[in-house]
């Protein structure tokens, strides 16, 4: 239900975006006479934004940055990728110092309103979720009646939970702690029988556990927080990135990725034509690189430098990584697999 | 009957006074009217209104029911009532420590001396959220889990809570405070009487025992024959916690030990400093008598200890009641907790804050006032006894 609301959300704005007439603007311009692309990411935010050793940031979101810079620059070096505080960088992006921003920001009414800032596209889909220890065999939240729960005092967890538990008919306990060293302790002590937060916060924190494995996330997430990649605004712009990702989006959904798309553009002639839309030099994606003032070969560009979006997602996140997300039980799966992650035809 | 009080001598007028007390004032004002207007400039009304508006929140432990879709004004009071109730047990809990430590530092004991100055100066100087934070990860690491609990019949220990058989709730239960008012009074008349007779023919009668009867007798006999329901339950463990009976929670312990510790340490000194006040003549000539040294404690000692530290103890006791606050940290629902997490739902944090300090203002005057009646009353004694 919600679910739907968020996908048919999603469809309106994107046809929105469409539909409007794609001309190149005074930020898409300034990208290019700077032959850089400034993109504002989190400083701390393990998977999804840390520096390396190099002081170069690394991550799901900083990946994104990259995207747009070889869509539009045709080198993903070329992202200045910047770590700036949460509320610092919605004020860099309405002040112009900035092009873009990739850093879990949720999509919200008030926050699309401001005119200095345009949401563009959605590139992960969190919301608030469940811990549990595995010994204690639980499969779904529906199973946590008259359970013990730890979550952060004051924050919109603790609403989010008694809404969804009085909605089910279930009670519970709160274990409402402040201080996160006493909230993770409490947890991994046993004191509490779930830890309530936003599906990455839980992930990440996963990791501090004496045995990650020892714990799973539920599947059920009870709150909407879609992350959501935010521009300057500028038409141009904004239908780069969200047709950027599209690509990556599609390229997921054909088994593209950076590691096999040089042999599958090789053979592009017995390729599915969805795929020969994407890389073909007489495709759709040339006919939209003349209109947005992109590098022809931009979607190859994309999916080369920087990968498919389950590409990504494996690569920062997935079960391969600490963080030991499995993508098919999130809501960022393809839309096939249950997921809310729904390829727009690229044609 | 008495003879009125002389007329006051007319004092000069305090112009310097006068004048900080209205720049003061109008600094106020002027605060106050700028916070209004730009409040006003940002479409914000400033008002209580929103006080009953829904909390949707849960809280850890409420004395009075209390659920997520009660008001506002309602989990500021089951806030409060856990704050006040965490206040009045680490004032009795800090004043036993600290009156026990504080005699232990002066004892002859060479041991207890350095027990007690170890004690007294790791708890002085370390902050006390530290403590806070390091009993609890102690507690929850150290306590067994919920599964795991450790049982004495009816009785189960986890690093959950304390569990404990208890009287099922009922609203008509309400009606035993009556005898149990009644037995207090009954005890307190019995204790002054068993006081004069011992002062007039030095016979002694039992107290405490003839109290608690009274205490839990009257409520009992009152409980069955007026029908009051008194169904005990027992805890008894379901898919996730023990369900029935009472719980204590380990967060509320934590936070109970940590300020019974550290102003335990405190009150020890301001006690040490009392006792050493007393004049070695006064200990000196109870001896003299025959007394014994519990004696000399108990009847010559601590009656003047008492009367010197009480003003300085009325500070302790009001940091106590602040410093309940940090209870926050580990998770009990405290007036900090609510007013906190009320602020981040409705944005209010000027109306808000406002509540909060009157409230603990409140308690703190009350608590300050209380003392301040009982160090009158104790001066009042002495100066009948002194000759």
């Amino acid at each position: 239900m919600t679910t739907s609301k968020i996908l048919m959300s999603l469809t309106a704005s994107a046809l929105a975006l469409a539909a409007a007439p794609a001309l190149a603007g005074p930020v898409m311009d300034d990208i290019k006479a700077k032959d850089s692309l400034i993109c504002l990411v989190s400083a701390t935010a393990p998977g999804f934004s840390v520096p390396d050793s190099q002081g170069v940031f690394q991550g799901f979101n900083a990946d994104f940055c990259r995207m747009a810079a070889a869509a539009i620059l045709g080198d993903a070096t070329k992202a200045d990728i910047r770590g700036v505080g949460f509320s610092d960088s919605m004020k860099t992006i309405v002040a112009g110092e900035a092009h873009m921003g990739s850093r879990s920001i949720t999509q919200t009414g008030t926050r699309d309103a401001d005119e200095g800032m345009a949401f563009v596209v959605t590139t992960f889909f969190d919301g608030q979720g469940f811990m549990v220890p595995s010994a204690l065999g639980v499969q779904s939240a529906a199973e946590l009646d008259k359970a013990n729960i730890c979550a952060e005092d004051g924050s919109t967890t603790l609403l989010n939970i008694a809404d969804w538990f009085a909605a089910k008919g279930m009670t519970y306990r709160v274990e409402n702690i402040a201080d996160k060293t006493a909230r993770l302790e409490a947890f991994f002590s046993g004191k509490c029988d779930v830890y309530a937060s936003d599906v990455t916060a839980l992930t990440a924190d996963r990791q501090l556990a004496p045995t990650p494995g020892d714990y799973v996330i539920l599947p059920e997430v009870i709150s909407a927080e879609p992350l959501t990649l935010v521009a300057r605004p500028d038409q141009a712009l904004e239908a780069t990135l969200f047709w950027a990702f599209q690509v990556m989006l599609n390229a997921d959904a054909h088994g593209v990725t950076s590691a096999n798309v040089d042999d599958i553009v090789a053979d592009l002639a017995q390729k599915p034509a969805d795929v020969q839309r994407l890389f073909g030099t007489d495709a759709a994606t040339t006919d939209m690189a003349a209109k947005l003032g992109l590098p022809q070969d931009w979607a190859y560009q994309v999916v080369k430098q920087v990968g498919s979006y389950g590409e990504v997602f494996e690569r920062h996140l997935g079960t391969g990584t600490p963080f030991g997300l499995d993508r098919a039980s999130t809501l960022n799966a393809h839309v096939a697999d249950g997921g809310l992650m729904y390829p727009y035809p690229i044609r | 009957m008495q003879h009125s009080p002389p007329p006051a001598a007319r004092k000069p007028p305090d112009r310097l006074g006068t004048v900080v007390v209205a720049l003061i004032l109008l600094a106020l004002a002027v605060l106050g009217a700028n916070i209004w207007l730009n409040m006003r400039g940002a479409g914000v009304t400033p008002g209580f209104g929103f006080l009953a508006q829904t909390a949707g929140f849960d809280l850890s432990e409420n004395l009075i029911p209390y659920a997520a879709k009660d008001s506002y004004a309602r989990a500021i009071l089951a806030g409060l009532l856990n704050t006040v109730l965490l206040a009045l047990a680490g004032l009795v809990l800090a004043t036993v420590v600290g009156v026990l430590m504080g005699l232990v530092s002066v004892s002859p004991s060479p041991a207890g001396r350095v027990v007690a100055l170890l004690y007294v100066e790791l708890f002085r100087n370390l902050p006390k959220i530290l403590v806070l934070l390091v009993l609890y990860v102690l507690a929850v690491r150290g306590l067994p889990p919920v599964r795991e609990a450790l049982s004495l019949g009816p009785f189960h220990l986890s690093n959950r809570s304390i569990y404990m058989p208890m009287f099922e709730p009922d609203p008509s239960q309400i009606w035993l405070l009556l005898p149990l008012v009644a037995g207090a009074l009954a005890a307190f008349w019995w204790g002054r009487r068993a006081r004069r007779i011992k002062w007039e023919t030095g016979r002694e009668l039992p107290v405490m025992p003839v109290a608690v009867a009274l205490l839990l007798g009257l409520p009992m006999a009152f409980a069955l024959l007026a029908d009051v329901p008194l169904v005990p339950t027992i805890p008894a463990f379901e898919r996730f916690d023990f369900a029935g009976g009472a719980r204590l929670s380990v967060q509320f312990l934590v936070v109970l030990l940590t300020l019974g510790l550290y102003h335990g340490a405190q009150i020890a000194e301001v006690v040490r400093g009392g006792i050493l006040a007393v004049p070695t003549g006064q200990v000196e000539a109870a001896r003299a008598l025959g007394l014994t040294p519990r004696h000399v404690t108990r009847f010559v000692v601590l009656p003047q200890v008492l009367r010197i530290v009480i003003p300085p103890m009325i500070n302790q006791y009001v940091n106590l009641i602040k410093n309940t606050s940090v209870a926050i940290v580990v998770g009990y629902s405290d007036l900090m907790s609510v007013s906190g997490t009320i602020i981040n739902q409705t944005f209010r944090p000027l109306e808000m804050m406002l509540i909060t300090m009157a409230l603990y203002l409140g308690l703190s005057l009350l608590a300050s006032s209380v003392m301040n009646r009982l160090n009158e009353a104790l001066r009042a004694r002495s100066a009948r006894s002194a000759p």
